[in-house]
C-alpha cells in the first residue's frame, strides 16, 4: 500500500514539475493571479487579477468576466518589491467603490509567486493574498 | 510492510548516490558560465575566454589559426570542414555590465537572479539568444545552403536546436511567442546578421541572468575571422526592460576534432529541486550541470 501511495506521489510530483516548467520570467507582475480578498479571516471572496507590462505601466483587469473592472492604476516598487493598486469597482453591495491596496511581492523568482497585503476602500478594510498561477 | 518501503527508500537513495558519484566524475566540467568569458564594456567590449579543446571547452589553441574556411560562393563556413569535426565553444555568461541601461524593475530583478540563480534553462527549459550559446558542451553550426537554412544545435539544455532562415522573407506577422524567437538572417559581406524577434519570457537570455520581456529584438553578428575563432556581437533592444539598446562582443573558439554527444538534461540533472521545488528549498551545495 505504501509502495502505492509513493509511486501516485511520484506521479503528481512530475505532474507538478510539468506545471510549473511553464515559468514566466519577464515582469514580475505580468501573468494572472488568483486569491482572495475579505475583511477577516472568515469572510473571503475570490478574485482574480490579470496584469501586464507594456514598458512603461502594469495595466490589468479584476474579476476578469461579466463583473470585471479594469485597473486604474498599478504600481511595482522595486527597491522594496512592493506593489499598490487601485481600482474603480463595486463592492459586495454593488455600491461604486475605489478600491486601493498595497502589498508585498514575494518568491520573486518563482513562477508561484506571491503578492499579500491589506486593501481599503472609505473606512473600509481588510486583506488579500494573491498566487501566481 | 514497512521494512520493505524502507529497504525499497535506501536502495534508492544509494543508487542516486552512485549515479551522482559516477555522473559526477565523468561528466565534462563546464565553462565559460559567466567567469571565463565575459564582454568587457558596452558596445566594444571583448570576450575573455578562450573556449575550447576537447569535450569540456577548456584548452587553448596550440598554434597560429588556419585561414577562415569558405564555401565555393566565397562566404565563410561557420560550421566544420566536410569530413571533419568541429564544435564551438562556450561563450556570452553575462552580456549586461555596470552600464547595461537597465528599467529600474529589470535591474532588481537582476540582482534578486544574482543571488537566486533560479534558471529555466537548469530545470532543461530551452533559452534563447545569447543564452544558447553558454553550454558547458559547446555548439554545433550546421549549414545547409540547399535549404536557406542555417542549425545552431547545442548541448545541456533540453537537446533541441535553432533555426536560422536565410530565404530573405521576413518575420511572419502575429509571431506567436516561442523560446527561441524566429531567427532571419543574412550575409553582410563575411559576417553572418542574425535578427531574431518573437521570444517569450520562459527563459533568462543569459547565465547572469538579465531579464527580458516579449519585446525583445536581438541581433547576432557572427564573424569568423580565422579558422578557429568566430567573433559574436550581440544587441539588445528590448524596451520592456531596458531603455536603451546596448550590445556586447564575444569570442567562441574552435574546438576540432569534436562533435556533440547525447545529453539528455532530465537524466543528468543534479538539481532535481529545481525541477520541482520553491526557491527557498534550493540546495545551493549542489552540483548543477545543466
Amino acid at each position: 500500500m505504501r509502495l502505492k501511495a509513493a509511486i501516485i506521489f511520484c506521479l503528481l510530483a512530475g505532474l507538478a514539475a510539468t506545471v510549473a516548467g511553464f515559468a514566466q520570467e519577464g515582469h514580475p507582475l505580468t501573468g494572472v493571479w488568483y486569491g482572495d480578498w475579505g475583511p477577516n479571516a472568515t469572510q473571503r471572496n475570490h478574485l482574480t487579477i490579470q496584469m501586464q507590462w507594456d514598458g512603461k505601466n502594469v495595466t490589468g483587469i479584476v474579476n476578469p468576466g461579466p463583473d470585471s473592472f479594469p485597473l486604474k492604476l498599478a504600481t511595482l516598487d522595486s527597491s522594496k518589491w512592493t506593489v499598490h493598486i487601485e481600482a474603480d469597482g463595486k463592492d459586495d453591495k454593488g455600491s461604486p467603490a475605489h478600491f486601493v491596496a498595497d502589498g508585498k511581492l514575494e518568491n520573486i523568482g518563482s513562477y508561484n509567486r506571491t503578492i499579500n497585503g491589506t486593501w481599503n476602500y472609505g473606512t473600509t478594510k481588510g486583506t488579500f493574498k494573491l498566487r501566481r498561477d | 510492510m514497512r521494512h520493505r518501503a524502507i529497504i525499497v527508500c535506501l536502495a534508492i537513495v544509494l543508487a542516486l548516490i552512485t549515479l551522482f558519484v559516477e555522473l559526477h566524475a565523468q561528466a565534462p566540467q563546464p565553462q565559460g558560465q559567466g567567469q571565463q568569458v565575459q564582454g568587457q564594456g558596452q558596445g566594444q567590449g571583448q570576450g575573455q575566454g578562450q573556449g575550447a579543446r576537447g569535450r569540456g571547452g577548456r584548452g587553448q589553441p596550440t598554434g597560429p589559426s588556419k585561414p577562415t574556411p569558405r564555401w565555393p560562393d566565397g562566404h565563410p563556413r561557420m560550421g566544420a570542414l566536410p569530413g571533419e569535426k568541429g564544435i564551438w565553444g562556450a561563450c556570452c555568461g553575462s552580456l549586461s555590465n555596470a552600464q547595461t541601461p537597465y528599467q529600474p524593475w529589470a535591474k532588481a530583478l537582476y540582482d534578486y537572479r544574482r543571488n537566486n540563480e533560479f534558471e529555466p534553462h537548469t530545470r532543461c527549459k530551452p533559452s534563447g539568444g545569447a543564452r544558447q550559446f553558454v553550454t558547458p558542451y559547446g555548439t554545433e553550426i550546421v549549414e545547409m545552403p540547399e535549404l536557406q537554412k542555417i542549425f545552431i544545435f547545442d548541448i545541456g539544455g533540453p537537446h533541441t536546436f535553432r533555426e536560422i532562415f536565410l530565404d530573405g522573407k521576413p518575420h511572419p506577422a502575429n509571431l506567436v511567442p516561442s523560446y527561441y524567437g524566429d531567427s532571419r538572417g543574412h550575409w553582410d559581406g563575411d559576417t553572418l546578421v542574425v535578427d531574431t524577434t518573437g521570444f517569450n519570457e520562459g527563459f533568462w537570455m543569459d547565465r547572469a541572468g538579465s531579464p527580458h520581456t516579449e519585446k525583445l529584438h536581438f541581433t547576432e553578428k557572427f564573424t569568423r575571422s580565422d579558422f578557429d575563432t568566430l567573433r559574436y556581437e550581440v544587441t539588445v533592444d528590448d524596451p520592456g526592460a531596458y531603455t536603451a539598446t546596448w550590445s556586447n562582443t564575444f569570442q567562441m573558439r574552435w574546438n576540432g576534432g569534436q562533435e556533440l554527444f547525447e545529453y539528455v538534461c532530465q537524466d543528468n540533472n543534479f538539481a532535481p529541486v529545481l525541477l520541482v521545488g520553491q526557491e527557498e528549498k534550493v540546495d545551493r551545495t549542489s552540483v548543477i550541470i545543466p
